[in-house]
């Protein structure tokens, strides 16, 4: 199920990737061991104590003694990769001490958790309160929508040809006056639409047009239906909470495809994390959205082109995308799921969220062109790809110009490819960041 | 024209100063029309316009999704014949990462088993012969069928693209240099004169860097036949040119050139009794005019100097024991107490790199001559056959007892990719390093830490599991542990590249 390069895919940059490399090798491992749950071993540091390595399959999660802070740490990597180059090296017997713990302490974790959602699900702490500060919230998000419109129809009034550096300065302000209304997704907007300015007008007209469209939403809230009001909520910048979601989105079992993993630094010490899923029976598409700070690492670790067998729990929204994941239980190497109309499934849903910022798109027998920038033909379409040439290269190498199954982002204008397979049932050829 | 057209007017000039049509109209589909129409008749015109932004941003969201596709698609690769290397992923660090001579063995080892690369290192490789020429031709050896057609997509990959089956004379055309070199060299090795005539076809037409190199190209081969060719390039325009020519010329013992050369060193050079004894006396050429190439600026031979080392250096070696009766070693010493001694030693140097002679080579390689500039003993050791250097070696073994430094500095230049050390040598050295190692850290021993690396990269095959684990000493900086590592590393690569079953 994992592959040399799904491992690689795990690692948080480059260097971690390079570095687990050069570390497999069987000198540097005097303890290697492992069973159905996990794998463990003793990796000679620079120190005289050497460092202890675990990682939980079900996650694959990874722990280590080292002081890295890159997670999960060159030391898990490499131990991982000498499971999938040759697992037969590791011996099996039961688990030491250090191990049996860790994954004791794991079991203990997720059960609390669970609980505790079960308690925040029953039991609100003060729901009168709760309530107030919520209506106190909206209020000042209205009133600041009432300004942003004020704001948008005067830089119309004005025309956009006038704008000059010290009126793209304006807009930054704006920017911050929506950020102290606590609407930091709408500041975020104002800021695209400004990094756009001096390009084609167009682009900041159909951005500013999108605000408009989004206070117009804002002013008439109470008169939305519920699933257009949650939208409007995750377009502020307001997402609800996990355990609201636990306890009242739309659950949805199937066994998902895990189309994509991509992992980006979002800000410095942030790092964004989206899982792409597809039900095979529903046919249903997921986003499993997290972030993680300060190079902690997320507790649960996906490995693309696998089928697993979880409930997901759905962020009410019109156009039901992102998801939360309780319990997922791999069950092998994943055989694609059907064709479909991608460009139908993506309308569809633009057209019941137009603020959706990346839609999944399942690519399938596409050859891939090089003609002013590279190019994803298939179905006599050809999307323009967000890929970085030596990755592009890397994929014609490897496949020789046959027909690939692409499955990556949509952005609105370029496809940027995350997962490839060369033929359905296999694992995957490449995947994005594992070089 | 774009949808966004007929807003851009009002948009860009503001809706307060826009004096044209009102509500625009577009070439939109009806639908897209009716809603734009629709946000239009907004009151406000600045609001309104924005309605109509939000009905396009949306409208183009949805239909928004790549290009029509309607040129034939490219053809992929045919499948190829030969089996794929496996992609172990300690020969991926050696071809990725490793010492470029390890490099070089390790497609040759390959191209040998007729086996080629594994696909997912195609584009790594073709960067390797990118950077370096003097790897293209290994790595040519085993694209295969995927990497030729890999290479064909890419200019600066071209050179390695279908270089097996490219018709000749298309490629002797339109070829880059190096392939055009190539080609003459191959040439020369089955049909001498239509080497040599394809070449001097063209030579008018070329530019001086080109003509010196494919000149070069006649050294394959090189006879009797060539040398009207050659005395005719003497009066090339372009110096380096000449240089090429008279290079050849002088490994052409019959030669006109070999003989001018003779004619004018020969009476420089007197038998004179002095008191009881003969000796070979040597005096420079009184007058020579203008010289070719002029004496440099900083020139650290004097005028006269200068003469005679450009008339020397055009004497083929063999000439001078013939003439005087000495063995290279006595004329080097010879020379040495003469006033002219850094004028010989060069010229004799230049002349045994232009046209080895072993016994010359046996001489510097024994006593490097202080005339001759920096010790360059390992490249004269790189002249001799594998065998010779060898013993060379062994010899400095045996002196020193452990790793003399000097040995360190000539084994990688003297033994060029892709040979490695015979199994004796390789076994003495490998045991002199351990040795050296468990006597006592290296942090401090610059020319070992220098050459282990090189030493992995050269030992025999069979000689490579002693370095496999390298005793280590508990207060090595990070960067020792780090070298020994390496080392161990190319070991273990190398070791399965040969026996890619047992290790």
């Amino acid at each position: 199920m994992l592959t040399t390069d799904s491992v690689l895919a795990l690692a948080p940059d480059d260097a971690s990737a390079k570095a687990a490399r050069g570390l497999v090798s069987a000198s540097k491992w005097p303890l290697r061991g492992a069973d159905e749950r996990a794998v463990w071993g003793e990796c000679q540091g620079s120190g005289n104590k050497p460092y202890q390595t675990q990682v939980d399959l079900a996650g694959p999660a990874f722990r280590c003694s080292c002081p890295s802070r890159k997670f999960p740490c060159k030391h898990g990597l490499a131990l991982l990769l000498m499971k999938v180059s040759d697992g037969a090296a590791f011996s099996g017997g039961p688990p030491p001490a250090w191990v049996v713990e860790w994954l004791a302490s794991r079991a203990e974790k997720a059960h609390k958790q669970e609980a505790r959602a079960a308690a925040a699900a029953e039991a609100p702490a003060d729901p009168e309160a709760a309530a107030r500060r919520e209506a106190q919230r909206w209020q000042r998000i209205e009133a600041a929508g009432t300004d942003l419109a004020r704001w948008l129809a005067d830089q119309l009034s004005q025309g956009l040809g006038a704008l000059n550096p010290a009126a793209v300065a304006a807009w930054q302000t704006t920017a911050a006056r929506l950020v102290d209304a606590q609407a930091p997704g709408l500041a975020q907007r104002v800021r695209e639409a400004a990094a756009h300015i001096g390009a084609a007008p167009e682009h900041t007209l159909a951005r500013l047009g999108l605000l408009q469209l989004a206070c117009e939403g804002l002013a008439r809230r109470q008169a939305l239906p519920a699933a257009e009001q949650a939208d409007l909520r995750t377009l502020l910048g307001w997402p609800l909470d996990r355990a609201d979601v636990l306890a009242h989105g739309t659950r949805q079992a199937d066994r998902w495809c895990v189309l994509a993993v991509a992992q980006d630094e979002r800000e410095p010490k942030l790092t964004e994390r989206r899982v792409w899923l597809h039900g095979h029976t529903s046919g249903r598409r997921a986003l499993l959205l997290e972030h993680a700070f300060a190079g902690k690492g997320f507790e649960q670790g996906w490995v693309a082109g696998v089928d697993v067998d979880a409930t997901l729990v759905f962020y009410p929204s019109a156009a039901p995308l992102r998801a939360l994941c309780e319990a997922a239980v791999v069950v092998g190497v994943t055989s694609l799921p059907c064709l479909q109309d991608e460009w139908q499934l993506m309308a569809t849903r633009v057209a019941a969220n137009p603020f959706v910022p990346l839609h999944p798109v399942l690519w399938r027998d596409a050859v891939l062109v090089q003609a002013g920038g590279w190019q994803a033909v298939a179905g006599g379409r050809a999307l323009p790809l967000a890929m970085h040439d030596d990755d592009a290269w890397a994929l014609q190498a490897r496949h020789g110009g046959q027909p690939l199954q692409l499955a990556g982002e949509w952005d609105g204008r370029r496809f940027a490819p995350l997962t490839a397979w060369g033929v359905p049932g296999l694992p995957p050829l490449w995947q994005r960041g594992a070089a | 024209m774009s949808a966004w057209s007929p807003l851009l007017p009002a948009a860009l000039v503001g809706t307060d100063r826009h004096t044209g049509v009102w509500p625009p109209m577009g070439g939109w589909p009806p639908d897209v029309a009716a809603l734009v129409h629709e946000a239009t008749s907004a009151p406000a015109r600045a609001e309104a316009l924005l309605r109509a932004a939000a009905v396009l941003a949306v409208t183009q969201a949805a239909s928004e999704f790549g290009q029509r596709w309607t040129t034939a698609l490219p053809a992929p690769a045919t499948p190829d014949a030969h089996p794929a290397a496996p992609a172990d992923a300690l020969l991926g660090w050696l071809l990725h990462e490793g010492p470029p001579r390890v490099q070089h063995e390790l497609l040759a080892v390959w191209a040998a088993r007729g086996q080629r690369l594994p696909e997912a290192w195609l584009p790594a490789a073709l960067e390797l012969g990118r950077r370096s020429i003097a790897l293209r031709a290994p790595v040519a050896a085993v694209l295969g069928t995927r990497g030729h057609w890999l290479a064909a997509k890419r200019d600066d990959w071209r050179w390695a693209a279908g270089s097996e089956q490219a018709d000749d004379e298309a490629r002797w055309a339109e070829g880059t240099l190096e392939q055009r070199s190539a080609l003459l060299r191959r040439e020369r090795g089955s049909a001498l004169a239509a080497g040599r005539e394809r070449l001097a076809a063209v030579l008018p037409e070329l530019p001086a860097n080109e003509r010196a190199e494919l000149v070069g190209a006649l050294a394959t081969g090189l006879g009797d036949e060539d040398e009207p060719l050659l005395e005719s390039l003497l009066q090339d325009r372009s110096r380096e040119v000449r240089q090429a020519a008279a290079t050849l010329l002088q490994r052409l013992p019959a030669s006109a050139f070999v003989a001018r050369a003779v004619a004018r060193i020969e009476p420089l050079l007197r038998h004179e009794r002095v008191l009881l004894r003969k000796r070979w006396l040597i005096e420079p050429p009184a007058e020579v005019g203008t010289t070719d190439p002029p004496r440099p600026k900083h020139e650290a031979l004097g005028e006269r100097a200068w003469w005679l080392y450009l008339v020397a250096r055009q004497v083929p070696l063999a000439w001078w024991p013939r003439h005087t009766g000495l063995e290279p070693g006595e004329l080097l010493a010879w020379a040495a107490d003469t006033d002219w001694a850094e004028a010989l030693h060069r010229a004799w140097r230049d002349a045994l790199f232009t046209a080895p002679e072993p016994a010359w080579s046996a001489a510097f390689l024994r006593h490097w001559p202080r005339g001759a500039g920096p010790d360059g003993r390992a490249s004269v050791l790189a002249l001799l056959p594998l065998a010779e250097r060898e013993a060379h070696w062994l010899r400095l073994l045996d002196h020193d007892g452990e790793l003399p430094d000097a040995l360190l500095a000539q084994l990688g230049p003297g033994c060029p990719p892709p040979q490695h050390l015979s199994l004796p040598l390789s076994q003495r050295l490998a045991a002199a390093v351990r040795q050296r190692l468990a006597s006592g850290s290296v942090t401090l021993q610059w020319p070992l830490r220098e050459a282990l690396p090189d030493i992995a990269s050269l030992l025999h095959p069979q000689a490579l599991p002693a370095l496999r684990e390298l005793p280590s000493h508990p207060d090595d900086p990070p960067a020792v542990g780090a070298l020994l590592h390496n080392v161990q590393r190319i070991a273990t690569a190398r070791a399965r590249l040969h026996a890619p079953d047992s290790v």
